[in-house]
Order: C-alpha cells, then sequence, then structure tokens
C-alpha cells in the first residue's frame, strides 16, 4: 500500500517518466483480475512509458508493457514518488 | 513404447486465405494441448511440431479456434494428437475463445481433458504465462512447461533456472524456441515421459478466506506463484528504458502514432504496386502470348480449334484465371510486407493508436485487431471476433468487417486505378484503403446511433510484445499461407464461376446461333447482365459488361476481372488477355456508361466494389458466427450503403467535372 507521505495521483493525469506503486482502489473488480493477470497488481511498481494517441497511456511493470485506454488511465492510480519535474 | 493407434481424421480450414490444414489427427491417440497466454509462441510451436501452417503474428489473438494435428514424439514413441488452443491468460475469461478453454478443461462439451498440457510460457513474462499452469495444477494432471522467448528475457535480465523452475511447480520445464525450431527433442522427451508416469497429485491451495471471491482466489494463485518464481528459479536485474520504449514513445504518441500508422499502410500499398507492375506485366504477356498460343495450336492438332470447348478454355479459363494469376506478384509482395508488419509486433500498437477511433463507434481498441485482420480476408477476421467478451461489439464488428477491403478486391483496384489514373494508381489504391476505414467508421457511427445505442465502452488493456526481428522463414511461411488461399481460390470457386459464365454465354438468347457460337451481347449471360445494368446507371457504370462482373463478384471479387476477361476475350480474340487491351475495353465501357464523366464513373465504381458483399465465404462464416437473421441485415446494409454512396460519388463527380 502506498505510504501516506506518497501522492497518489490519477494515471491519466501523468507524464511520461513518472513512476510509483499502483493503486486499483477505483477499478471495477471485473476488471482487476484481467490488470492483475497482465501483470498491473496492487501495489505495483509501474512507470508511465508514454502518452498514447485517445489519451491513454502507455505503462511499464517489471518487463511488462500494457497500453490502457484513456478511461481505464483515469481509474488508476499511482503513488507517486518519482519522475515527475 | 508406442503411443501411436491408426486411424485418421482431417483437420477443417475454414478460412480462404488463412490457416492450412496440419498433419492428419490420429484417432485415439493420446491427446497433448498446447495452452498459455496469448502471443506466447502456441501456434508456432504447433507449427514446428506438426508441420501445419496455421496464421501466427506477434500480437495477441492470432489464433481463435482450436487447431488438431498429429506430432511423431519420437522414433520409438508414436504420435500423439495436439491441439493448438487460442491464448487464455486464466480459466475465467469471458469471451468464447477464451471459454473455449474453461470447457475444454473442466470437462464441458469439447470433450475429455486433453492426457497432457503443455504450457508454453513467455519468460520475459513467467507470471502472467504460469498463471493458467497454476490454475491447471490444482486437479490432478500432466502438466510440461514450455519455456519460450528466453532471449528477450535475458536482454531484459531475467534469467531463468529451468531445473529449479521444475521443481517449484512439481512438473517439468523444458525451454525452446518455436520461432527457430530449438529444443522441440527435448520437449517430446519431457511429453513421452509424463505420459507414462503416474498422473500428479493437485497442488493444494493455499487458505482463502472466501472461496467464491475470484479476486481472493486470484490473490493467493499469485502469491503461489511470487513463491515459485522467488525460490532462485528466476533471477530480474532492474529493467531500464529499452528500445521498445523508446520507440513506443514515437509509434504510439497522440499525433505522431496515427500519422505513422498512415504512412506505414501507404508505403505497404505504394510498394506493392511499384514492385509489383513489371512482374505482373510479364506473367500477363506470358499469358496472352505462348500460352494461349500453344494452347490454340494444340487444340487445332487434336481437332477443337474453332469449337466451343476452345471457347471454354481459351476464352473462359485461359482469359480468366490467366488474368487473375497475373496478380500473383503483386499479392505475395503485399502479404510479405504485412506478414513483416505481423511479426515484427507492430499491430498491437496500431490497435492501441486507432483505439479512439474505434471508441467513437462504440467499440473496444480490442475490435481493431479483427477489423485489420479484414484487410488480408475478411472470413478470418469474422472468426476473430471472438476474441471479444461482449456479444453485442461481436454481431457489430462481424457486420463491419465486410467493410474492410480485403486482398481479393485489390487486384480490380489495380486494374481500374491503372487503367484511370496510371499516373496515381499506388496513392488511389492507398486511397481505396482509406475509404475502407471511413466506411467502418460512417456505418459504425450509424449503427451505434440506431441499433447499438445502449451498448457501453469496454476498457482497453493491451499486452504490447517487445520488437522483434522478422525472421526470415515465418514471413516466408506466412506469405505462403495466404497466397496459397489465393491461388486455391483461383483454383476453386473461380474456376467455377468462370465455368458458368462461360456457359451463360455459350447460351444464345435468339434463335438462329448455335451453343458455344453466340457473340456475348447476344448471350443469356448479357440478357442478364442488361436487365441489372439500369439499377447501376445512376452510379454511372450501368453497362451490361460491369453489372455481369459485378453480380459474379458476389461469389468471390477476384470474379470480377475474370468476368471482364471472359466477355471481352469472347467478343475479340485479341481482348480480355494481355492486360492493357483488357483496359481498353473497360475504359470505352465506362465512357460509354457514365456520359463522358470517366473518372466520376471509374471512382463510383471502386466504391461500390469496396463497399457490397465480399464473396460467399464471407457471407457463410457470418451466418455460422452471428446467424442468418443478421446476416441477411449485413447483406442489406452492404449493398444500401455501396449503392447510395455509388451514387452520391458520381452524381458529385459530374457535377464537379
Amino acid at each position: 500500500m502506498p505510504a501516506a507521505s506518497e501522492d497518489l495521483r490519477c494515471l491519466a493525469s501523468l507524464p511520461p517518466g513518472a513512476c510509483g506503486v499502483l493503486d486499483l482502489a477505483g477499478v471495477p473488480p471485473t476488471h482487476r483480475l484481467r490488470l492483475a493477470q497482465l501483470g498491473l497488481r496492487a501495489g505495483a511498481r509501474v512507470t508511465v512509458l508514454g502518452r498514447t494517441a485517445g489519451g491513454g497511456r502507455l505503462v511499464g511493470s517489471g518487463t511488462t508493457r500494457v497500453g490502457l485506454d484513456a478511461g481505464t488511465s483515469r481509474r488508476l492510480a499511482l503513488a507517486v514518488d518519482g519522475g515527475i519535474s | 513404447m508406442t503411443l501411436f493407434r491408426p486411424g485418421v481424421r482431417a483437420a477443417p480450414a475454414p478460412s480462404c486465405h488463412g490457416d492450412g490444414p496440419a498433419a492428419a489427427v490420429v484417432s485415439g491417440a493420446p491427446v497433448v494441448a498446447l495452452a498459455g497466454a496469448p502471443n506466447a509462441g502456441k501456434s508456432t510451436l504447433f507449427n514446428g511440431l506438426t508441420g501445419g501452417s496455421r496464421v501466427v503474428g506477434n500480437w495477441p489473438g492470432t489464433t481463435v479456434e482450436v487447431g488438431r494435428g498429429s506430432w511423431q514424439l519420437g522414433v520409438d514413441d508414436g504420435a500423439v494428437q495436439i491441439l493448438d488452443l487460442p491464448g487464455a491468460y486464466g480459466l475465467d475469461g469471458a469471451s468464447p475463445d477464451e471459454a473455449l478453454i474453461r470447457d475444454l478443461f473442466t470437462g464441458g462439451d469439447l470433450g475429455p481433458v486433453p492426457d497432457l498440457t503443455v504450457v508454453v510460457a513467455d519468460a520475459a513474462h513467467l507470471t502472467r504465462s504460469l498463471y493458467l499452469a497454476a490454475e491447471l495444477r490444482e486437479a490432478p494432471q500432466r502438466l510440461v512447461v514450455a519455456l519460450t522467448m528466453v532471449d528477450v528475457a535475458a536482454r531484459r535480465g531475467v534469467t531463468v533456472d529451468p531445473g529449479r523452475l521444475a521443481t517449484a511447480l512439481g512438473v517439468p520445464v523444458v525451454v525452446l524456441d518455436p520461432r527457430r525450431r530449438e529444443g522441440r527433442e527435448a520437449l517430446a522427451r519431457a511429453v513421452a515421459d509424463s505420459l507414462v508416469a503416474p498422473l500428479p497429485a493437485a497442488r493444494v491451495a493455499g487458505p482463502v478466506d472466501d472461496p467464491t471471491d475470484e479476486l481472493a482466489v486470484a490473490d493467493e494463485r499469485f502469491a503461489w506463484l511470487d513463491a515459485v518464481l522467488g525460490a532462485g528459479a528466476v533471477t530480474e536485474a532492474p529493467v531500464g528504458r529499452t528500445v521498445t520504449d523508446r520507440v513506443d514513445r514515437w509509434v504510439t504518441a497522440p499525433v505522431v502514432g496515427p500519422l505513422l500508422f498512415l504512412a506505414v499502410m501507404w508505403a505497404v500499398f505504394q510498394a506493392t504496386t511499384t514492385l509489383a507492375a513489371p512482374l505482373q506485366d510479364a506473367l500477363g504477356g506470358l499469358v496472352s502470348g505462348p500460352v494461349t498460343a500453344a494452347g490454340r495450336g494444340l487444340l487445332g492438332l487434336i481437332g477443337l480449334g474453332g469449337t466451343w470447348v476452345a471457347g471454354l478454355l481459351l476464352d473462359g479459363l485461359v482469359a480468366g484465371v490467366g488474368m487473375l494469376l497475373t496478380f500473383v506478384p503483386l499479392m505475395a509482395i503485399m502479404f510479405a510486407l504485412l506478414a513483416l508488419l505481423e511479426d515484427s509486433g507492430y499491430l498491437a500498437r496500431a490497435a492501441l493508436v486507432t483505439d479512439r477511433v474505434m471508441r467513437s463507434i462504440g467499440l473496444p481498441g480490442r475490435a481493431f485487431l479483427p477489423l485489420v485482420v479484414g484487410f488480408g480476408c475478411n472470413v478470418p477476421a469474422i472468426s476473430a471476433t471472438r476474441i471479444l467478451p461482449d456479444a453485442r461489439h461481436r454481431v457489430m464488428t462481424a457486420l463491419l468487417v465486410p467493410f474492410t477491403s480485403c486482398s481479393a478486391r485489390l487486384t480490380v483496384y489495380v486494374l481500374v486505378a491503372s487503367t484511370f489514373f496510371p499516373q496515381v494508381a499506388g496513392t488511389v489504391v492507398f486511397g481505396m484503403y482509406l475509404t475502407s476505414i471511413l466506411f467502418v467508421v460512417g456505418v459504425g457511427l450509424l449503427l451505434r446511433r440506431t441499433l447499438w445505442r445502449a451498448v457501453g465502452p469496454e476498457p482497453l488493456v493491451l499486452d504490447m510484445p517487445a520488437y522483434q526481428r522478422p525472421t526470415l522463414q515465418l514471413v516466408a511461411a506466412v506469405t505462403w499461407v495466404r497466397l496459397r488461399g489465393f491461388l486455391r481460390t483461383a483454383g476453386g470457386i473461380v474456376v467455377a464461376t468462370v465455368t458458368l459464365v462461360w456457359l451463360l454465354q455459350a447460351v444464345p438468347v435468339h434463335g438462329g446461333a448455335a451453343f458455344g457460337q453466340v457473340p456475348p451481347e447476344e448471350s443469356l449471360f448479357a440478357a442478364l447482365a442488361r436487365a441489372i445494368a439500369p439499377v447501376f446507371s445512376p452510379a454511372g457504370f450501368g453497362e451490361w459488361h460491369t453489372a455481369g462482373a459485378l453480380v459474379v463478384g458476389f461469389v468471390a471479387k477476384e470474379a470480377v476481372l475474370t468476368s471482364w476477361a471472359q466477355t471481352y476475350a469472347a467478343a475479340d480474340p485479341t481482348a480480355g488477355l494481355a492486360p492493357d487491351q483488357l483496359q481498353a475495353h473497360v475504359h470505352a465501357a465506362f465512357g460509354l456508361s457514365s456520359g463522358g464523366a470517366v473518372t466520376a464513373a471509374a471512382l463510383a465504381f471502386l466504391v461500390f466494389l469496396l463497399a457490397y458483399t465480399p464473396c460467399v465465404a464471407t457471407v457463410a462464416i457470418q451466418r455460422r458466427e452471428i446467424g442468418l437473421r443478421w446476416t441477411l441485415f449485413g447483406i442489406a446494409l452492404q449493398l444500401t450503403v455501396a449503392w447510395t454512396v455509388a451514387v452520391a460519388v458520381f452524381q458529385l463527380g459530374r457535377l464537379i467535372a
């Protein structure tokens, strides 16, 4: 779980390079399992790798790279601890 | 030890440009299933093991049906039946292809559970790849884990100790490289040994507060996998920004990504038409020259010169099928270029880039994948709608697929574009593909605002495979599979259509002419085509040769060309064979029917050709996937859209001209 001092931010608002710990509280349970199977589990360390056409985000976690649409990006949050200037 | 028990069952091949058959299936032999997450290399492995030719690609969702084949394990071990299953991360997926996996492993309608399952696991993504293995280990069944992409994993700082991983998982682990066909002997040995070993005990799952809570159960499996991978089997170095990440920063970017996508597709079609042109001319010359002369000479020698047999063979088969075969180089080049894109991993990025467009018509970005398959052939594309979990999305996508411009239509585009727009033929052909996208979006919006108003959005969560250097072997194999489909269509349904057209052209509608000796304009074919032609008059191509070709094109789009070639060849023995002579006749016919507005009529014809029903095979697969009612609705939709837009293009074009 993100530490209290960390800044919990909506993934869709984060620029490329931002990184932090993933929070899935806003994601419906039906989609959480699919995210988890792709490597995006609650507590995973995630880096924003790019913005995508349509307002989504390309993210990386370990060796995993996942493309997310804008709606899903808005439901995911990161406890940001680096990468934002 | 012999596992082999003879008996043969052929594997069906439903697609016209898709999968080819694998080795005949050995009935009664043990059944081995290839399962695993999407894009782990199952179909590539299946092809390598069976000598089959399933279509493969570096993007999730390539396989949506079960492939069957026979795999000879070794000299002393006999053969097994092998199943290539669609990709699935687990047994809980909602889409039909994932439900199929669940049915298979839970003893549903598909028959008994396989005797052994090879879980094909991408070494660079072990947790997700082994989740299915964790689920399957909860029942007593034989498993072998086949680790693929070990080289990709190593480049990303992941090293795997197969021995320790096997101990931690409690099942044999084999390292292999399906793309380079390495490690198959070790896999065969592991499978043969496991098939005769006692059934392993099931994994005892850890305590879960609420066993009906899917997420809690999944957490237990992930925790077990974490323990397995953490037991010294896998070491991971910190992952920095990879080459793929740096490329993706631009390839999927908001403005650059869509522009790059359009540029890539333009380059594909420009290269296709430019490179193929000289080869096509050479083949056309060969067919119209030496081949026809030899046929005429041979028929004369055996006393059949000038008879109806000569008419059928020379004006029918040689003119029609010969014209179609001149397009083989063009198809081969396009299939090779698309295979390069597929194998490189670019198509998954294209799905991400087009997500906004898909979403605007109420479809998820994943719907892009079947739609992009449609640009090769509509038949497998409609099957590929099974990757979509929502039934309404599947029906809507299956109705939109026929508006994607399949490769069969390309042959007609090239002929028409080089006839009417010789200086910019490649760009016109590219324009047809852009028009195809506009049709998909336009019809999608129409459906969304009428019949599909209640369909909600679905999230796009798409795995991005690492870029890889395409291998010549794989690109050649995929190209050949698709080219073989094109040749099979030419050799089967098109030959039958050519024969039927010739028969209709041989029957006189008035007395005074014998069967096979009637001028084409006085034949039954011309009479039927003249009856239909007025329908196309408002679009500028209401001329019987053209109308007849379009009706014949309902069977297969390649038949539009063969019909033209036949009708003009029968009227003028020097015409219809060489492409330039055929083009002159087509140009004259459009000039006549359009009142001089030839360019507008040609564009209207291209638009109609793009939008009307692609072929009977597409109709058949639609009926299988979405039922008769929606299929009939789809045909009516295609014809209405095609006619309306063609008329609008001609009338507007004529005004502007």
